[in-house]
């Protein structure tokens, strides 16, 4: 740590960045917004200070760059450890039982959920995002257009946190709790250029473009391996209250052998949920990708 | 600036782990006595005014804790524009916190209870024990 106080606010918030290099991406910008909104507090408390006047005391307050990173560090492995559930460890069981531990799995359900969801929420986004910019785009010539086009930018920041609460809770991939903290410019100017900078603006833009194609994808994945394993799994019953159980080419199933295809259907749930595991890790490894590491 | 000078180890270790529960405890015992939602910096203020010029911990860990008791459900926040300045995220007791507040200080009192016995009692002869 650099042995002079900070000058600035922005000097203060880049030395924590700098304190934080290496950790989680989320823990940083959940760091960043806190630091800034009591800095910026503490300066609208003294007003005609200069910004190097407030940060001398703020320092032995609030904490040194350098404290308050160890101070997040510390908070976020002690609430992992203490929140999170204990995963079954059966990585050097045998197949049969890795295969069977699926069911037990919150995870597994929890990933199933998010991707019958992805197709509403891919729905929303790619709406949001292609008619904003279009009208956008279009009115461009007129003066509303480039507003409009900017506030478009304003709303997927807003839907990136919201995705990331969904992510995490589905998926178990830690996102930011906070919004991307923005360096306080002078003008309003500087800001927009700033966000139209932002590496991360764009990749977001393209998240919430992707998730239509992918939200059909993953919806219809979902739907037809769940709907059928379900059925599958049901048929006894259902050949009870009078449905004709029916294989193409052979014909109707004897309701003797039903159970064979119950069987077959708790096979088909138990892949289903291996592979709604594995597609919720690969979308939460996007959206860490797309949403919180890009343009850092 | 370093405020850990002229401290040992042993003390700073004593002192964190002394404060990961207490901090949270005196956060929502604060809350649930102001009876309105406060913001982080009024908070931290409030603290500094009530624990004069020794504070329990540094105002930037009372951040992440405000974060933890929210997840928690202990805890509602919600963020509003401010007049001057950023906008600020005010916390706010739930129901649960409470509730949990309620446990939290029995616990609180039988442990400084305890404490308080082994700590400053004057260790009492054995022969004057047995003629009370």
């Amino acid at each position: 740590m650099s042995s002079h106080a900070p000058q600035s606010i922005q000097d203060y918030l880049d030395r924590l960045r700098e304190a934080l290099a290496g950790a989680d991406a989320a823990i940083i910008q959940d760091a960043l917004y806190d630091a800034q909104e009591h800095l910026h507090a503490e300066m609208s408390q003294n007003p005609g200070k200069s910004e190097s006047e407030v940060l001398g005391p703020i320092v032995s307050s609030y904490g040194s760059p350098g404290e308050i990173a160890e101070i997040y560090l510390e908070n976020e492995d002690r609430i992992r450890t203490a929140m999170r559930t204990p995963r079954p460890q059966v990585h050097d069981s045998p197949w049969p039982k890795r295969f069977v531990s699926v069911f037990a799995d919150p995870q597994a359900y929890l990933a199933a959920l998010y991707l019958l969801l992805a197709l509403l929420t891919g729905i929303f986004y790619f709406t949001t995002v292609v008619s904003g910019l279009a009208i956008g785009l279009g009115l461009s010539i007129t003066i509303v257009g480039i507003p409009l086009l900017l506030l478009v930018l304003a709303a997927v920041r807003l839907l990136a946190l919201v995705e990331g609460r969904i992510v995490e809770a589905c998926l178990d991939v830690r996102m930011p709790r906070r919004p991307r903290t923005l360096p306080r410019d002078k003008t309003l100017w500087d800001r927009i250029k700033r966000v139209v900078r932002d590496g991360r603006t764009w990749t977001t833009l393209l998240y919430m473009l992707l998730q239509l194609p992918l939200g059909i994808t993953y919806f219809a994945i979902a739907i037809t391996s769940l709907s059928l394993a379900i059925g599958l799994i049901l048929s006894p019953v259902l050949s009870l209250f009078g449905a004709s159980i029916e294989i193409p080419p052979y014909g109707d199933v004897p309701w003797l052998l039903t159970p064979v295809l119950t069987l077959f259907g708790m096979m088909l749930l138990g892949i289903t949920l291996h592979l709604t595991r594995w597609l919720g890790g690969f979308h939460g490894a996007l959206a860490r990708r797309l949403l919180v590491q890009a343009g850092r | 600036m370093n405020s850990c000078e002229g401290t040992s180890i042993a003390e700073r270790k004593f002192r964190k782990e002394l404060n990961a529960g207490t901090v949270s405890l005196v956060l929502l015992a604060l809350l649930a006595r102001e009876q309105r939602p406060l913001y982080g910096y009024e908070i931290a203020r409030l603290l500094a005014w009530i624990s004069d010029d020794e504070p329990l911990v540094k105002q930037g860990a009372l951040y992440p804790v405000l974060r933890g008791l929210s997840a928690a459900g202990l805890l509602r926040s919600f963020v509003e524009p401010s007049v001057a300045g950023p906008p600020r995220r005010y916390y706010e007791i739930t129901d649960s916190g409470r509730r949990e507040l309620k446990n939290w200080s029995h616990i609180w009192r039988k442990v400084t209870r305890l404490v308080d016995i082994v700590l400053i009692k004057e260790p009492v002869p054995p022969e004057e024990e047995t003629t009370q």
